[in-house]
């Protein structure tokens, strides 16, 4: 029996080929598909697993509650919430990570790394692998620091740095210390990035003068409870604790838990907390189970198509006594061995693909079989089991063949209406999957394009960003000479310095705007991210300015207010943008103009309306933005040069050139605008890759299927054919024959998918801020394409059984 | 000698949504241990329908069928798939031996579903082609063959289970002159060895070397006559 199961099993790769070929590719295709996605899905939900303590662990988040602004969550808090929490309860246990940067010393080299601020227990509450050294002490002393394994080797050569000391310079000046301990490298799924660890000292926290300011965000503040019971019952208490602690950080009148929501957020969850990214890789997930289903349909539908041909020797089989029971059994073992074989295939499939798709989807998957070795497994038992299910029904439809119908009729049973409908309407599932995938790779790529060249308010390209001039290490000097000095490299039209640079969250500092006569609240105020800008600001960007003057260098009333010393009397100039003037109820930007309002403490008076200028993601609407000038900028400035006329590299070469004379201590950082920009449009892009390929793969799966489906149906057909053609029928009647009986499920998927593409569609694209108009003409384009395509497939076997001699077809059997 | 098949009534009506036709009509029939029965009549007189209710292939809608004494009329579909693979083998006119296995692996699907040691499956299997002197295509495929020599081979696979009853449904039909005087001849020795076998056959000279020929006429049993050998 189980021998006579794999006799026949091999022999239907020996002798069908074409259709064992066929199911095998579309099946390790499919599974294939399955198995990246769930790579994907596992890695991106994964994250922070190298934790030992990770269901224990909770992030702090903030949600804030202001007027004109987005109220996602965040993972970041105050600097000193752990302290203020420890003093109110004392049991807290609690970590600090605060990533800054650092220059390196490395001979006469400097180089620009991360280091991160971290408490002193850090490493034993995360269980971080500790290499060399001891985890529990390491962090004690302020003159230590603890590397990764990688950034031991990159500075030392070995990985045993342990005793070795090195220079950094940061806001604590330059400074000698020791490598007290190595920590290996953290996997790519991770949201910390370890590289050098150090005591987070009273010292250090004293030099930021908001380190206890209520609506702050610096570090990332974490904590330990023993189950989830706990934690959502300390959670409980932060409204009222957030009360006592801010007071009136946020006005007179305002509750600050009004504004301000604490929340803890299991470690796990870190990763994908913003809903749209979880959207994102939830329905790339959805892809892969789709792409198994596809697989999974042409399973069944081929196995029930050849059930017919195969019903000959089911007949005989019953009829020398097997019973059904038997049968079902045989044909069950048979799928699971082609289920088995599929996904050997299947993975090799994926091994041949992941550097593909690593690059493409801006991606670090690997299998590794040791390792993983129990997951792979789960996907295995996940497949044969659906597998399973799916072979369940060809197993009955074949074991329930009549013998004696059978052996009398000398016409292959096609196994009745029942089965033919199936097929069809399986068929139909499939293409309406796949003229849906059409609608939405076109509608993915048409808003990527949009966002990619969309007008942004300003020229993004030849605009280079000079990190570099944030430094601490940077002197006012240098900085004035460096603007001075780059203005007059040929080809450079201009250079600015400001803390508002495309691409770069991290100098948003956020306040509330009061036109006089209306009320001065946090809850009830518009909020305007205000920005500091240096001369040439707006000239440089190629702003559009709506109404009024940008800031003038030669006018002294432009020069903006110095918190040391800043005149309570003085009107101080500034400049607003469009959707400002919306949000303080302005009917127009005209209406705005020479307006003054309270902003920061301080009387400002609008000077000028420029356009909304998108700096940051195109999926969040563009913040109202206020700004305010200096004529010599220096608090977490950066430099911004436009040129003409050079490439990219030429002009970063000259300011590279230019920087080593002015500051060769400090580490050259230039990136160009776009390429800063590029971080927000790579995760859509790379997503929209992995979609479209595996989307284009269930495509093919489904062109499999209808494949098989046309060539078992035209086999059944022969003597049709024949007939039809001794009876005068031309071989294009019959081609037309064939062609529309396969064709119409095609055409009536590519009907069903309007609406199903639609909704995607739309719902994908009403997360982007600047989102395309929905393009209408996508939709017959996608199920033309799906039609075309399912033609070219179907054509070969039609005009090959229109072309067969009728007399041959009829002595058939 | 005892009757290994007794048939007592048996009808058989096709129902379609709205024809009812009769193919069998009260038929009654007894067959003895070791007779050769040649069923004859014109197409569609009911012959084939007779030859399934015999295999149990099909069910009678009216009528007893006792096999060896056991009332097979109410036996489950899974006793009877265990009645065939015991004490029935089957030929037919078209052969139907399976495409992708070999003569041999068609001839061992006589023996699959029964219980049986390996060991001995073999040497039945053998015996069994020498038998029809088919030996020598053991590794080959049924397309490889002629008819005359597949139709051996079906033989060969109804015999290789030593059936209480063999059922052959013109067995010749799709055989030239000669093939078909050969598979005669086998059917014949099989006989004289001991074998009960009822063929349905269109052909008097091969009717007449049965024993006994049944005339079916209209789904009616219209003559039963011994034959003077």
């Amino acid at each position: 029996m189980l021998k006579s199961t794999f006799t026949a099993f091999y022999r239907s790769f020996v002798r069908h080929p074409l259709y064992a070929l066929l199911n095998l590719l579309g099946l390790s295709l499919g599974i294939a598909v399955f198995i990246a996605l769930s790579l994907f899905y596992r890695f991106e939900t994964s994250y922070e697993s190298w934790s030992p303590k990770l269901p224990q662990i909770y992030a702090i988040g903030m949600r804030f509650h202001f007027p004109g602004m987005t109220d996602n969550t965040g993972d970041g808090s105050m600097g000193g919430l752990l302290e203020e929490l420890k003093t109110a309860y004392p049991q807290t246990e609690g970590t600090r990570y605060w990533p800054n940067s650092v220059i390196v010393h490395k001979g006469a080299d400097v180089f620009n790394e991360q280091i991160d601020l971290v408490d002193a227990n850090f490493l034993t509450f995360f269980g971080v692998p500790v290499v060399y050294g001891n985890s529990a002490n390491a962090l004690s002393d302020p003159s230590h620091v603890v590397l990764s394994a990688s950034l031991a080797r990159k500075y030392f050569g070995v990985t045993n740095a342990v005793g070795r000391t090195m220079i950094l310079n940061d806001e604590e000046g330059l400074k000698n210390y020791t490598v007290s301990a190595i920590i290996a490298d953290l996997p790519k799924n991770s949201v910390m990035k370890l590289d050098i660890l150090r005591l987070l000292t009273p010292q250090r926290t004293a030099l930021k003068y908001n380190w206890h300011h209520w609506g702050s965000v610096q570090v990332g503040t974490y904590l330990k409870f023993k189950n989830r019971t706990e934690a959502y019952a300390f959670a409980a208490q932060f409204p009222a604790f957030t009360d006592r602690q801010a007071g009136q950080s946020f006005g007179a009148d305002v509750m600050p838990h009004k504004v301000l929501e604490l929340k803890l957020i299991p470690l796990a969850d870190v990763h994908l907390i913003s809903p749209k990214l979880k959207a994102a890789v939830i329905s790339l997930g959805v892809v892969g189970i789709v792409a198994l289903a596809l697989a999974l349909i042409n399973y069944v539908n081929l196995a029930t198509a050849r059930a017919g041909l195969r019903a000959r020797e089911v007949a005989v089989r019953k009829t020398l006594g097997a019973a059904p029971l038997v049968l079902r059994l045989q044909f069950i073992l048979e799928a699971l061995l082609t289920l088995l074989l599929a996904f050997v295939v299947a993975l090799s499939f994926v091994e041949l693909s992941l550097p593909l798709l690593n690059s493409a989807g801006g991606l670090s998957l690997k299998l590794d079989y040791h390792a993983d070795a129990i997951w792979i497994a789960s996907v295995l038992a996940i497949v044969m089991l659906a597998g399973l299910i799916a072979a369940l029904y060809p197993a009955f439809a074949l074991s329930a063949f009549k013998p004696a119908q059978v052996l009398a009729s000398s016409r292959t049973p096609g196994g009745g209406r029942t089965a033919g409908i199936l097929r069809t309407g399986l068929a139909m599932v499939q293409f309406t999957a796949v003229a849906v995938a059409f609608i939405l790779i076109m509608g993915f790529m048409l808003q990527i394009h949009h966002i990619q060249n969309a007008d942004i308010g300003f020229q993004r390209s030849n605009l280079m960003i000079v990190n570099s001039i944030r430094d601490n290490a940077v002197t006012q000097s240098q900085r004035d000479a460096f603007a001075v000095e780059a203005r007059a490299l040929p080809g450079v039209s201009y250079v600015t310095i400001a803390n508002a640079i495309p691409g770069d969250t991290s100098m948003i500092n956020n306040s509330s705007i009061v036109r006089p006569g209306q009320v001065d609240s946090a809850t009830e105020s518009p909020t305007v991210s205000s920005s500091i800008v240096g001369p040439d600001y707006f000239e440089l960007l190629g702003t559009k300015v709506l109404v009024g003057r940008i800031f003038d260098v030669q006018r002294g009333e432009d020069q903006m207010w110095d918190d040391k010393t800043s005149d309570k009397d003085r009107v101080y100039s500034v400049v607003i943008s469009r959707r400002t003037t919306k949000d303080m109820g302005f009917p127009s930007p005209q209406a705005a103009l020479n307006q003054i309002a309270r902003f920061n403490d301080h009387t400002v008076r609008i000077i000028g309306i420029v356009e909304d200028m998108r700096f940051y993601n195109p999926n969040e609407p563009i913040p109202a933005k206020l700004y305010a000038f200096d004529a010599h900028a220096s608090d977490s400035v950066v430099g911004m040069v436009r040129y003409q006329g050079l490439s990219a590299p030429a002009m970063r070469e000259k300011l590279q050139h230019l920087w080593r004379q002015i500051a060769p201590a400090v580490p050259f950082d230039v990136t160009s605008a776009a390429d800063n920009l590029d971080k927000y449009y790579k995760p859509e892009r790379d997503r929209t890759n992995l979609f479209t390929m595996g989307a284009g793969i269930a495509a093919l799966i489904g062109c499999i299927g209808l494949y098989g489906m046309a060539a078992f149906n035209t086999g059944r057909r022969v003597r049709e054919i024949g007939v039809r053609k001794v009876l005068g029928a031309s071989a294009g009647q019959v081609v037309r024959l064939l062609l529309l009986q396969f064709l119409r499920p095609v055409a009536i998927a590519g009907l069903i998918a309007w609406p199903l593409g639609w909704l995607a569609l739309q719902r994908w694209l009403s997360q982007f801020d600047d989102a395309i108009a929905m393009p209408l003409w996508v939709f017959p384009l996608a199920s033309g394409i799906a039609l075309a395509i399912a033609l070219v497939t179907v054509a070969g076997v039609a005009f090959g059984a229109a072309s067969s001699e009728p007399g041959k077809a009829l002595r058939h059997e | 000698m005892t009757n290994l098949i007794e048939l007592q009534n048996i009808t058989r009506l096709y129902r379609s949504d709205e024809v009812e036709t009769t193919a069998l009509h009260n038929i009654s029939l007894h067959i003895k241990r070791g007779e050769f029965v040649a069923i004859m009549g014109p197409s569609g007189c009911g012959k084939s329908t007779l030859l399934n209710i015999l295999g149990t292939i099909d069910r009678p809608t009216s009528g007893a069928y006792l096999f060896d004494g056991t009332d097979l009329a109410k036996t489950s579909e899974n006793q009877l798939a265990k009645h065939r693979a015991g004490h029935l083998g089957f030929i037919f006119q078209s052969f139907n031996l399976v495409d992708d296995l070999t003569i041999y692996e068609n001839i061992e699907l006589g023996l699959l579903y029964r219980s049986g040691l390996k060991g001995s499956r073999r040497k039945a299997i053998e015996s069994a082609m020498d038998k029809v002197g088919i030996a020598h295509r053991a590794r080959h495929f049924p397309h490889q063959l002629s008819g005359g020599q597949q139709q051996r081979a079906a033989i060969a696979r109804a015999i290789v289970g030593s059936p209480d009853l063999i059922l052959a449904d013109e067995p010749t039909g799709n055989l030239d002159t000669e093939n078909g005087a050969q598979v005669m001849q086998i059917l014949q020795s099989l006989n004289a060895a001991g074998a009960t076998i009822i063929m349905v056959t269109h052909s008097q000279s091969h009717a007449d070397q049965a024993r006994r020929q049944v005339d079916i006429l209209d789904g009616q049993l219209v003559a039963s006559v011994a034959q003077v050998l």
